[in-house]
């Protein structure tokens, strides 16, 4: 019997190269670096600028976004920008995967330490020049102080401020009248009004430092900042047991055993936080500035934003989040890069004038909008607390760099907080187990 | 017809050879293919077994490569040999993962293990809106983590929670379920037990419905009690399924990253960490992939042991 006739004149031979062929251009196909669809070499490809968003705000904020994005018209060429919406989830993967494979942006947004992590890999492109150009045209001058410093590395600007977010002090007015309570102006007066609040049964710092919740530790941070101290020293090396620090964390854990943290502070989510301020249990307490549209309802409208405390050293100061755009080395033209970036920061001062819900913003001329001069507690945080909040890198350094994603969420971190929330450590050994853990990861 | 052609005809019956046929016994069947059909064969599957093989080998060797080796997410680094799994083993910290983690797979096996199994036996029997019952009790099971996480979340989490005013109203004062150690690894083992159960009694089910009720009756007619019945009849009859499933339920709790990491992120103070949830956040919060990968490698040579140990349990079940 034959067993390679068909009658049809298609052979078993024939049809076996035939699948294999296939086989081995699918196989091609799906090795090769930009698998066909990831635009060419990355960051766009021919005359495609990738733009990467993360979800800053509510529902608004990255369809308008979009519209922004895609609106682009380049001062020369024929470039167009594609917008891509990156969820939270994680986030880190999705970058580094595509970074890797030469698949990613030519621009994005995305965690805060971001921008510095890849920078030590040599995948960011430097804003150096972008920010020279800016100088021209008004840009440059309308940051906030300090903001583009932050972005500083060795080699150059790693990054371009984008949205801040800060840690600061909230209060409810209408509970801290009901305690008899004076609003705190410095650490004395915040463990005074803690100990009235204390006597209707809410507690006076609320805070979470649960699950996904890193709140927590950046309000033990802040504390170090207030109180001169921080993370880390001029070197830019973790540096945590000072007598600054030690101070700071003995207060907190004052506050905790004299029960004016919520014992469940370790345990809890943001959701949770919320819930507790909605439940007016908390009265005073540590958050983002979005506080209060996150808590909604009645209560909301009796939340406040304190001034900044004075440390017993006469410091004041926080740490908040400069947020980053950045530029990639790998995208089709660079030019073009810093174009776009130039057309979006001209541009995107709707994304806080309608109200989207996206951080702080980075520039003067947004925070003086009408729209945004409506909220006065985020006045109050931009004319307040950001001038004398720091990030990660205080005391040593007044710019982020590729060590704070050491703490920034980190497990050593996590356990750090943990520990001294649930007021089962002494402050000096919780921070010699941070230090010990931060050298153990450098 | 002839005796003679009767016999032939009767010899051709027994070997098979009908009618006009040559009456010469058939060709016995070579075993195995010849030749030729197997180069075939051969090229048939090649296409699927290189698919396979960069699908899954490749990330798997790479994987390994990538734990003899100092990188992070985006530079594989230099090869350093096994000092990352020197390392991660001289860890204290990967040693309390790794009892929570024992701990958390014994409770979460045998905990749902036990609950599957009774509930498999009570809704054997005929109870009303059975049918209604084994759908709703496939409930934690079929419901995404996320969404029990959330709910266990609400159950627990704040003073205010249904559990912990529960406890207040029973006397023991305020009960912070996720913020005490203890009580956290409790909770957890608890929703793992909660999510884990359905599963269990499918298998259960599934494996009680092969035993014959006529083995019961004798049984019972010979004077055997419930207990005795249970211990003697009904886990050696159904020793076979619940090997497997032991095996299955190893596998899930050991590499089950939700359930930790959404109720507590292996907080608090790292009290629920399991290896798992420490694999992950050395990889991606702290940026040490050679480290994560080598705690899931030694994971992945734990879970092989431990599997082939409860398979020859399965191969003496069946023996048996």
């Amino acid at each position: 019997m034959s067993s390679n006739s068909s009658g049809s004149g298609f052979t078993r031979r024939g049809f076996l190269s035939l699948a294999g062929g296939v086989a081995a251009s699918a196989v091609l196909v799906a090795c090769s670096a930009d698998g066909g669809s990831g635009g060419g070499s990355g960051g766009g490809g021919g005359n495609t600028l990738k733009f990467w968003n993360m979800p800053w705000g509510g529902t608004e904020f990255n369809p308008l976004d979009k519209q922004i994005t895609e609106a682009w018209k380049p001062s020369s060429g024929s470039f167009k920008a594609t917008y891509q919406e990156i969820q939270w989830a994680n986030f880190t993967q999705t970058f580094s995967s595509a970074v890797a494979s030469n698949t990613g942006p030519a621009v994005s947004s995305g965690g805060g330490t971001q921008a510095f992590l890849f920078e030590s890999q040599g995948k960011i492109a430097y804003a150096d020049d972008l920010f020279e150009s800016w100088k021209s045209n008004g840009l440059y001058d309308d940051f906030l102080p300090g903001l583009i410093d932050a972005m500083k590395v060795e080699k150059g600007y790693a990054a371009i401020p984008y949205n801040l977010d800060m840690r600061v002090m909230w209060m409810n007015k209408t509970l801290l009248e009901k305690a008899g309570a004076d609003v705190p102006t410095d650490w004395d007066s915040y463990m005074a009004a803690a100990e009235k609040l204390k006597s209707i049964g809410v507690y006076a710092f609320g805070v979470g430092a649960g699950a996904g919740s890193f709140t927590g530790s950046h309000i033990l941070t802040s504390f170090m900042i207030n109180n001169g101290g921080g993370l880390f020293n001029a070197d830019q090396q973790p540096d945590a047991v000072t007598d600054r620090n030690i101070e700071a964390m003995e207060y907190v854990l004052e506050m905790v055993s004299k029960g004016y943290v919520d014992p469940g502070t370790v345990s809890y989510t943001s959701d949770n936080v919320q819930t507790q301020w909605r439940e007016r249990l908390f009265g005073m307490g540590w958050d983002g500035a979005g506080l209060a549209a996150n808590v909604a309802g009645d209560v909301a409208a009796e939340l406040e934003v304190v001034s900044p405390l004075a440390g017993p050293h006469g410091d004041k100061g926080a740490l908040y989040f400069p947020n980053s755009i950045m530029m990639y080395t790998n995208t089709p033209d660079q030019k073009m890069s810093e174009d776009f970036l130039t057309y979006y920061y001209q541009n995107m001062a709707p994304l806080w004038k309608e109200h989207t819900g996206i951080g702080l913003p980075p520039l003067k001329s947004i925070a003086e909008t009408p729209e945004f001069q409506e909220d006065a507690n985020a006045v109050k945080i931009i004319n307040e607390w950001q001038p004398i909040a720091s990030t990660w890198g205080a005391p040593g350094s007044s710019s982020l760099f590729l060590g704070v994603t050491k703490v920034d969420g980190t497990p050593a971190m996590d356990a750090f907080t943990q520990s001294i929330y649930s007021g089962q450590a002494k402050a000096k050994d919780a921070l010699e187990t941070l230090q010990k853990a931060l050298e153990a990861t450098a | 017809m002839t005796s003679a052609s009767f016999t032939e005809s009767m010899e051709r019956a027994r070997r098979g050879v009908g009618v006009g046929g040559s009456g010469k016994a058939p060709r016995s069947r070579r075993r195995g293919i010849a030749p030729g059909r197997a180069r075939t064969l051969t090229l048939l599957v090649l296409p699927s077994i290189i698919l396979v093989l960069l699908l899954n080998a490749y990330p798997v060797i790479y994987a390994g490569v990538q734990s003899l080796r100092n990188g992070d997410l985006i530079i594989a680094g230099d090869f350093i040999g096994l000092k990352n799994y020197t390392s991660v083993l001289t860890d204290s910290a990967f040693w309390a993962s790794a009892r929570f983690t024992l701990i958390f797979t014994l409770v979460g096996v045998f905990g749902s293990w036990a609950v599957g199994l009774g509930i498999a036996m009570l809704l054997r029997g005929k109870v009303p809106l059975g049918g209604f019952f084994k759908v709703l009790l496939l409930l934690p099971w079929v419901v995404p983590t996320v969404v029990s996480a959330t709910a266990w979340n609400w159950l627990v989490a704040t003073p205010q929670s249904p559990l912990p005013a529960l406890a207040k109203a029973l006397g023991f004062g305020n009960v912070l379920f996720l913020a005490d150690p203890l009580l956290a690894q409790i909770v957890v083992c608890i929703f793992k037990v909660w999510i884990s159960f359905p599963f269990m009694m499918m298998m259960m089910s599934a494996a009680l419905a092969s035993v014959d009720n006529n083995v019961y009756e004798a049984a019972r007619v010979d004077g055997a009690t419930g207990w005795q019945m249970f211990r003697h009849m009904t886990l050696p009859l159904t020793a076979r399924s619940t090997y497997i499933s032991w095996i299955l339920m190893t596998i899930f709790c050991v590499n089950d990253f939700p359930t930790v990491f959404l109720l507590t992120h292996g907080g608090p103070v790292n009290a629920t960490q399991t290896l798992v949830v420490k694999a992950y956040q050395t990889v991606f919060l702290e940026f040490r992939t050679g480290p994560g990968v080598a705690i899931a490698f030694l994971m992945t040579l734990v879970l092989v042991v431990v599997s082939v140990l409860l398979f020859k349990g399965v191969q003496k079940a069946a023996i048996e």
